[in-house]
């Protein structure tokens, strides 16, 4: 008899420990067992999406997504989660390449990325000092962000045509792999790092899974939701930098519907609206799954409608999956009790 | 002696808490009243009737839909949908007005309006997915279908008798969808203070689980009130259908936003528990008037972004303050 068998015997609802256990697996190899059928049914349904050139495309576009998919799962760790990061996004992109005709390219990338750092600052102080909740904040500065790139570019495109170079940040391969995806590698690295081995990613765990035991512990509640909120606008901006060296001529318009599919891939990789923790791996794969669905979409020629409503489904669905989670993992703690 | 100065001081400290009070209770009407006597003054387009008329029908777009959200803002959730099911409803109701004329396309967009709701009442109480990100992906939902059906085509709607509810007026200043606003208004105040369902909104809203443990019909009561911000927001695209003489699928953009800071701006509190009509009724008004005079001075479209979020963040700053200066309210 295993262990696992010994201690379901001994649970007093085994059927349940059995279900959670399943979720737990699901959790960590759910996305990455979707995404791996998902890919071979594209492959089989839609021809030419298994070529090297359409995997590099779909791995950049999840990239895109993913680098603020990261952020995200933060901003869901703590507890809150940041509906500015498509306007954010779409500013970024404008201020860099804006810089880039001014100036080189590693001063347009900082300046992006202090642009998004100042953001997301702002977000968290708001939420934070004037206690109010943060879906409003960010949606109401998701209003305000848009409207300034909008203002700033009064409506027109803004193309980046003196550095040529800027764009290998899109296309440019190291050993063969996307230079977007390296970048978001890196980013993950650093973001593992920082949630799973340092004090300040225990207290994000632990302000999102119980802000009043969180307080009473002496954790500096507010400095540690600032700094998850200025994280996000960093990682927003760095798909902003990304996106202009893709598309090279930007607009106010750019990252509508970001923070949804942001959301959607957090939450999708197994991190809980509820808080308290973040699945950043499943982000990664849920960011792959949602670029290799829209890839394989695209190659059959759905329109884009389609897509969007398949955002929607496919949110709905997780979400709901999510609050089966969350029902059987609290009915286990009660059972234990 | 000590004592007495205590009350004195007390007593003081009550009549300036009342004015305080006064003000931070319709500081929104008090708000409205100041701007628009203000651009009365500086602006002599701003006081004529075509204007005012202008102004009133824009403040109804928003109104009728900031009446029901109200509502369900009092029961301590809101939507974020309705910017794509007003996109669908007016899609649907400008498709179907010339095959099966314009009263009954009126009431199968009303009660599209009405059946959506209920569904986004359904997924947040039933699949138990927070409000705010269930509806979230309700609107993509929507958005798609209303793209799905229009083809991605601006649909015309050009039957004049239809145009009429946009355009006409009564006494030549008060537009029809205004009036219809006005007794929007009326019915959801109705329902807020003087029925027991105002009272089982006001009771979940407060406090969710006292009132499941009561005995309320928590889910029945959420679900109904999301049908009606449905069937308002449905009754907001017709007229704004008709007022466009079209429909198309993101002709609502942002009209979400607009509407939970109407109410938030009006003085409902995003916690639940309590909210005024009468408030958010002053708070389309004055939207309606901030947009007017932006228009006047020549700020373009892009500033009533910045204008709407930062409206809708310094409302809650205030709340917040208003909480904080009168800790018992």
């Amino acid at each position: 008899m295993s262990d696992l068998e010994k201690v379901s015997d001994t649970e007093a609802m085994p059927k349940l420990q059995g279900v959670a256990h399943f979720i737990q697996v699901f959790d960590s190899l759910g996305v990455f067992a979707l995404l791996v059928v998902l890919v071979v049914v594209a492959s089989i349904i839609a021809p030419g999406f298994f070529t090297y050139t359409n995997v590099t495309n779909t791995i950049i576009m999840a990239s895109i997504t993913a680098a603020t998919g990261l952020g995200m799962t933060f901003a869901i760790a703590v507890g809150g989660f940041d509906l500015s990061v498509g306007s954010v996004q779409g500013l970024t992109a404008i201020v860099a390449a804006s810089l880039l005709a001014v100036a080189g390219v590693p001063l347009a990338i900082l300046g992006a990325l202090l642009t998004g750092l100042l953001m997301g600052l702002f977000n968290g102080v708001i939420i934070s000092k004037l206690k109010i909740p943060a879906f409003v904040v960010t949606f109401g500065m998701m209003s305000i962000v848009r409207g300034v790139a909008l203002l700033v570019t009064q409506g027109q495109s803004v193309m980046i045509t003196n550095h040529p170079d800027f764009a290998t940040l899109n296309n440019g391969k190291i050993l063969a792999i996307p230079v977007p995806f390296i970048i978001v590698m890196i980013v993950f690295t650093a973001l593992y790092l920082i949630l799973h081995h340092t004090p300040f990613g225990r207290h994000i765990c632990a302000i999102g899974g119980n802000r009043t035991a969180a307080i009473a512990s002496g954790i500096s509640v507010d400095r540690v939701t600032i700094a998850v909120f200025g994280l996000v606008g960093i990682t927003a901006a760095i798909s902003g930098v990304m996106l202009s060296s893709q598309l090279m001529i930007v607009d106010g318009t750019l990252g509508t519907g970001l923070e949804l599919q942001a959301i959607a891939i957090s939450v999708l990789g197994g991190t809980s609206l509820s808080g308290g923790n973040g699945n950043l791996v499943g982000t990664v794969l849920a960011a792959l799954l949602l670029a290799t669905i829209a890839s394989a979409l695209n190659i059959l020629k759905v329109a884009a409608f389609y897509q969007y409503l398949f955002v929607g489904v496919l949110l709905i669905f997780a979400l709901s999956i999510d609050t089966v989670r969350r029902t059987i993992i609290a009915k286990l703690t009660l059972s234990r009790v | 002696m000590n004592e007495l100065r205590g009350i004195r001081s007390k007593d003081s400290r009550l009549s300036g808490v009342s004015v305080v009070d006064f003000f931070t209770k319709y500081y929104i009407q008090s708000l409205l009243i100041v701007a628009a006597v203000v651009l009365g003054l500086v602006n002599p387009y701003f006081r004529t009737a075509t204007n005012l008329e202008n102004i009133l029908l824009q403040a109804s777009f928003s109104g009728i839909g900031a009446a029901g959200m109200t509502l369900l803002i009092v029961s301590g959730v809101f939507d974020l949908s309705v910017a794509g099911l007003l996109g669908l409803c007016g899609v649907v109701l400008a498709k179907l007005i010339p095959t099966i004329g314009i009263s009954l396309a009126i009431c199968a967009s009303l009660v599209i309006g009405l059946v959506l709701g209920s569904l986004n009442g359904f997924v947040v109480t039933k699949l138990r997915i927070p409000a705010f990100i269930a509806t979230l992906g309700m609107m993509n939902i929507y958005l798609a279908l209303a793209f799905i059906w229009s083809g991605g085509e601006v649909i015309p709607a050009s039957d004049l008798a239809f145009q009429f509810l946009g355009t006409g007026t009564f006494f030549g200043v008060l537009p029809v969808p205004f009036i219809v606003m006005v007794v929007i208004y009326l019915f959801c105040q109705g329902i807020l203070s003087r029925t027991l369902f105002g009272r089982y909104l006001q009771a979940i809203g407060s406090n969710e689980i006292a009132g499941r443990t009561a005995g309320l019909l928590v889910d029945t009561i959420r679900i109904i009130t999301f049908a009606i911000v449905g069937g308002c927001t449905a009754l907001a695209g017709v007229f704004l259908t008709a007022e466009l003489s079209s429909a198309n699928a993101i002709m609502a953009g942002g009209y979400e936003l607009t509407v939970i800071a109407v109410v938030v701006i009006g003085g409902t509190s995003l916690k639940g528990g309590k909210g005024t009509l009468f408030g958010s009724f002053a708070g389309a008004l004055f939207f309606a008037v901030i947009n007017n005079a932006l228009n006047l001075f020549g700020v373009g479209a892009y500033w009533q972004y910045v204008v709407t979020g930062f409206f809708l963040i310094s409302a809650l700053g205030v709340q917040a303050l208003r909480s904080a200066v009168l800790p018992v309210e």
